[in-house]
């Protein structure tokens, strides 16, 4: 029988974990709310601009000649890995590192393949292995349009001077708060975007229709970027919260055992000194 | 017409208006009612947007990048970077950012 003491600082040390996990759980589930939030504020945005496109595309010839949409024998391919600055949050980060893994011993077997990370844990993952370009863990700190559009500029400058010939891009997509989908995108070069023949309505452009394309195109990568950033982040926070409640219940379920084990064991010692008791005044008596 | 503002953060209007400035690469212009199908791109410049006279603005509740114009309470105001104007059957959207 394992001794009094050691049960009972096994006990207030189990107890502690519990609180920072559940606190954690706390602060997880209040940003994932602005996180979701920010998630919905920006849908109107990137609708609107696919509805546009496709819109405009309808009617353009399906070559428009847009630098971001060339096709060249793949070579050198880009992966931009979106993880998160902190762990905790159970496979989220894992996830992402296999699939990476797994896209460039498959996939893209024998090509030249580097990594952009953007969030710590993927920085951590591939340099050892000096494959990361570039880490972007930073806009992570103040996640907004600007230092999002600064990382998706760079990457389109890289993919039109040819240093890469395509641009994948690897996140977690957010379903609810107790999953997570990782995903693979297609960012550069942008597939040819489906358009809408029915919807035929005599627009007056200006400049012209192929300036418009050629602004807008620029601005749904952009758009597509962020919002990935965006759905990664929610569901990091969505992914540590799931983590932390299940690390609450086990500590929980763990600290439950313990007391029951500390309660048996100061039974058995208080039966042992009745024993004794008794065995002594059985003595005395005989 | 029905004009909606939105950026890549937030919706940042979206109301019944009398008319909108915007300024158009090729010059600024302003869209009444019933304007033509139209789709331009947006230069930097002030988006001005004129509410009908009788609605009544909750100045509390409007996205905190809008102001009033500081002549006409009734004139709205917003700075842009860049951005795209689409409109049609009476419904303007303003991609700004």
């Amino acid at each position: 029988m394992a001794n009094l003491k050691e049960i009972r600082n096994r006990i207030s040390s189990v107890s502690s974990t519990m609180q920072i996990t559940s606190a954690m759980k706390m602060v997880s589930a209040a940003k994932l709310k602005k996180a979701q939030d920010a998630i919905t504020a920006m849908r109107p945005y990137s609708n609107k601009l696919t509805e546009l496109l496709q819109d405009l595309s309808a009617t353009l010839d399906a070559d428009s000649g847009s630098k971001y949409a060339e096709q060249r024998p793949i070579n050198k391919v880009l992966l931009v890995a979106i993880t998160s600055n902190r762990g905790l949050c159970g496979a989220f980060n894992s996830n992402i590192i296999k699939q990476v893994g797994h896209l460039m011993n498959d996939t893209y077997k024998g090509k030249s393949v580097s990594v952009l990370a953007i969030g710590k844990k993927a920085n951590d993952a591939f340099s050892k292995s000096n494959l990361v370009v570039a880490n972007e863990s930073d806009v992570f700190d103040d996640l907004t349009f600007e230092n999002v559009e600064r990382v998706a500029n760079a990457i389109m400058t890289m993919f039109e001077e040819g240093e890469y010939d395509r641009v994948d891009i690897v996140y977690n997509s957010f379903k609810n708060a107790a999953t997570q989908i990782v995903m693979t995108e297609q960012f550069l070069p942008i597939k040819p975007i489906e358009g809408d023949a029915n919807n035929n309505l005599d627009y007056i452009f200006e400049p012209s229709k192929l300036e418009i394309v050629e602004t807008l195109i620029p601005k749904s990568l952009k758009t597509q970027l962020f919002k990935s950033v965006r759905d990664s982040f929610a569901s990091e926070h969505g992914a540590r919260m799931t983590a932390m409640h299940k690390a609450t219940d086990n500590a929980t379920e763990l600290r439950d055992q313990l007391k029951l084990t500390y309660n048996k064991a100061r039974q058995a010692a208080i039966t042992n000194e009745i024993l004794e008791i008794v065995g002594g005044a059985e003595a005395l008596n005989s | 017409m029905y004009l909606e503002i939105v950026s890549p953060e937030a919706t940042l209007f979206s109301s019944e208006v009398d008319s909108v400035v915007v300024p158009g690469v090729k010059g600024e212009f302003e869209m009444l009612n019933n304007h033509a199908p139209i789709v331009s791109t947006l230069k930097e410049g002030t988006v001005r947007i004129k509410v009908h006279t009788q609605t009544h603005i909750v100045y509390d509740e409007l996205h905190s990048d809008i102001e009033p114009h500081f002549e006409d309470q009734k004139v709205l105001t917003l700075n842009i970077k860049s951005g795209t104007v689409e409109s049609k059957d009476n419904k303007v959207i303003v991609l700004a950012d």
